[in-house]
């Protein structure tokens, strides 16, 4: 009896799987036909380029020595040099600081304005559209615009002058020691919307349930919030603290073009400063080892942000199922 | 009584707050444009001009057109070519925004429904935009002046392509995502060719959401500054590095001729912008966001 099933089964299964390996083969031709631009792409491009910047922070070159191929062999000198350089060093201080600064800001004044809109109230579509706005205008233009308005006798100062009633005359751009927190301002003022939008998306999808419950228990609001809703809201937190302090490390467009990292270096940043060093300076090299040790600064705090990021992916997962990842199909 | 009080007072105070910010959001705004229509003697007096008066339009004649008659005045900046640069911008912009949704909606579709890119693939994919481009332009623009790709219009298409390619896998999965899996079954059991699904039943069903997409990433594309800004000179120059020629320009602060042209660039992006106001949320949450 048992030896027959076992001879049919066996009669059946490679005809089956003869079909179940060609459709898997036409599967797996599949994937690879749509990862194959971008493996491309990345091959002939980000390689090339990768590599280049290695020679260039392992060779002593600038633009005024012959071919770039010929350059002197230094070893790693350069990144000697870069790493006693106490203007990278304050370079680096100046862009933890602007960034952590910034992201703080942003997330704080964002979260305050998210849960005081998260419920309907009238006007609500109104006052979204103008905190929005901010975000909306190219990074460029905010630096413009802000050398139109805050230079000393400017409508920023006449303002505030008018409505404390005091005369109020801070020189926020050539004052060395305002300097970096005006453009931490100006960086608030330009991506609060973008911790806002987050936040707010992630209070009204929340759960009312728990919120109703704790209620019900007679819990404060304030209890709700820091017990209830901020549990909730982790991931939410996390996404909007960590995108934005990454974009915060990298801002450049703010710092050049409104003050191209002065008065002084009061506004040099990591980004600023190897701008100086390769475009100015030429001193294509070194700039390649600053390059590099950014980049490796950088994958190190991406790959630390991923890690927190997938965990809390993962809790959400967890706690709603896994609709989103697109198993059960159907999403809400 | 007492609670309804209490719910009068806390409604107050939330419109004074976001009247608060609402002003600060919006002054800088209004300050552009009004500076866009003031004549030049408004431009920085003591004390500020909070109205132009009279408004007038010569900022922008002058900026835009290069006009003849402002082309003698002081502040003329008639050799540059905004209406060039604007049709740059949108050329670049809008071929890059449109093949990283192309792109970006294949692979999505690949990772929703056949896992090409495990989950920590996909954060990784990530760093493509996260690593700030400042630490690779300069062997970047080496390797485009080699290839000939400098200041051309395909040199900044490809990179900004391959930075927004995230975003838009991002973006476009959690429409894919969304999609029922049924639907696709029963093109299968019909005879559709695996591409044939992609193209003729899952991407159109999600349309609307690659408008949004596109969209989305066009925002960032449209304002990116560093990569123009190094790997154009003069053949080609998008709008923002249009703007900053203004900067320290022999003739000083020509602040009325910058508002004009900036209020020239911010105002697509607003209208994009405000277009797909529902959809910013999902661009920015990763699957953060549940609803």
């Amino acid at each position: 009896m048992s030896v027959a099933v076992v001879a049919a089964a066996d009669d059946v299964q490679p005809r089956l799987s003869m079909r179940e390996v060609s459709r898997r083969r036409a599967i797996k031709r599949f994937k690879w036909s749509i990862l194959s631009p971008l493996i491309a792409l990345m091959g002939f491009v980000l390689l090339p380029v990768l590599f280049l910047q290695l020679y260039f922070s392992l060779h002593q070159w600038t633009v005024y020595l012959g071919s770039w191929w010929d350059a002197d062999w230094v070893g790693l000198d350069l990144f000697k040099e870069v790493l006693t350089d106490p203007r990278f060093g304050w370079a680096a201080v100046r862009s933890l600081m602007f960034a952590t600064g910034s992201t703080i800001g942003c997330f704080l004044m964002g979260f305050a304005l998210a849960y005081l809109m998260y419920k309907p109230f009238r006007g609500q579509a109104l006052y979204y559209i103008i905190f929005i706005l901010p975000m909306l205008t190219v990074p460029v233009v905010v630096a413009y615009t802000a050398e139109m308005m805050l230079y000393q006798s400017g409508p920023i100062n006449d303002a505030i002058t008018r409505i404390i009633g005091i005369e109020f005359k801070p020189a926020w751009l050539t004052n060395p020691h305002i300097a970096l927190p005006t453009v931490m301002l100006l960086e608030i003022w330009n991506w609060t919307p973008f911790s806002f939008i987050i936040m707010l998306a992630g209070l009204s999808s929340i759960p009312k349930e728990p919120i109703e419950a704790a209620e019900i228990l007679g819990a404060s609001k304030w209890r709700i919030f820091w017990e209830v809703q901020i549990p909730l809201l982790r991931p939410v937190i996390f996404l909007a603290l960590i995108l934005r302090f990454l974009e915060a490390m990298a801002e450049f467009p703010k710092t050049w073009a409104l003050l191209q990292g002065g008065p002084g270096t009061a506004t040099e940043t990591l980004p600023v400063y190897i701008f100086i060093t390769t475009w100015q300076y030429f001193q294509i090299s070194k700039g390649a080892a600053m390059s590099y040790i950014v980049m490796v600064m950088m994958v190190v705090i991406v790959l630390i942000a991923i890690r927190i990021l997938r965990q809390e992916k993962q809790t959400l997962d967890t706690v709603y199922g896994n609709k989103a990842a697109g198993n059960s199909g159907s999403g809400s | 009584m007492i609670k309804s009080q209490r719910r009068r007072a806390t409604s107050i105070v939330r419109y004074i707050v976001l009247s608060l910010w609402a002003v600060i959001a919006f002054f800088p705004i209004y300050w552009m444009v009004s500076t866009s229509f003031k004549p030049d003697t408004q431009w920085f007096t003591w004390p500020p001009v909070y109205f132009p008066d009279p408004p007038t339009l010569d900022n922008y004649l002058n900026v835009w057109f290069g006009a003849e008659q402002y082309a003698a005045t002081q502040y003329s900046i008639s050799s540059q070519k905004p209406l060039i640069s604007l049709g740059n911008s949108a050329i670049i912009a809008s071929t890059s925004t449109l093949l990283a949704v192309l792109f970006g909606s294949v692979i999505a579709y690949g990772v929703s429904r056949y896992k090409i890119l495990s989950e920590v693939r996909m954060f990784q994919l990530l760093m493509l935009r996260m690593i700030p481009p400042i630490v690779i332009v300069a062997p970047l623009s080496l390797f485009y002046s080699a290839l000939g790709l400098l200041d051309s219009m395909v040199g900044l298409i490809l990179i900004y392509f391959l930075t927004s390619l995230p975003y838009a896998v991002w973006m476009t999965k959690s429409f894919i995502d969304e999609v029922p899996r049924e639907i696709e079954q029963a093109a299968e059991i019909l005879g559709a060719s695996r591409w044939r699904t992609v193209f003729e039943i899952v991407l159109p069903l999600i349309r609307s959401g690659l408008v949004a997409t596109f969209l989305f990433i066009l925002i960032l594309t449209w304002s990116e500054y560093l990569l123009a800004l190094i790997l154009t000179k003069t053949q080609v120059t998008t709008l923002p590095i249009e703007l900053s020629k203004y900067q320290g320009s022999t003739e000083g602060r020509v602040y009325g001729r910058q508002a004009a042209l900036a209020v020239g660039i911010t105002v697509p992006l607003m209208i994009v912008g405000l277009i797909i106001r529902k959809h910013l949320a999902r661009g920015f949450s990763f699957g953060m966001v549940r609803r």
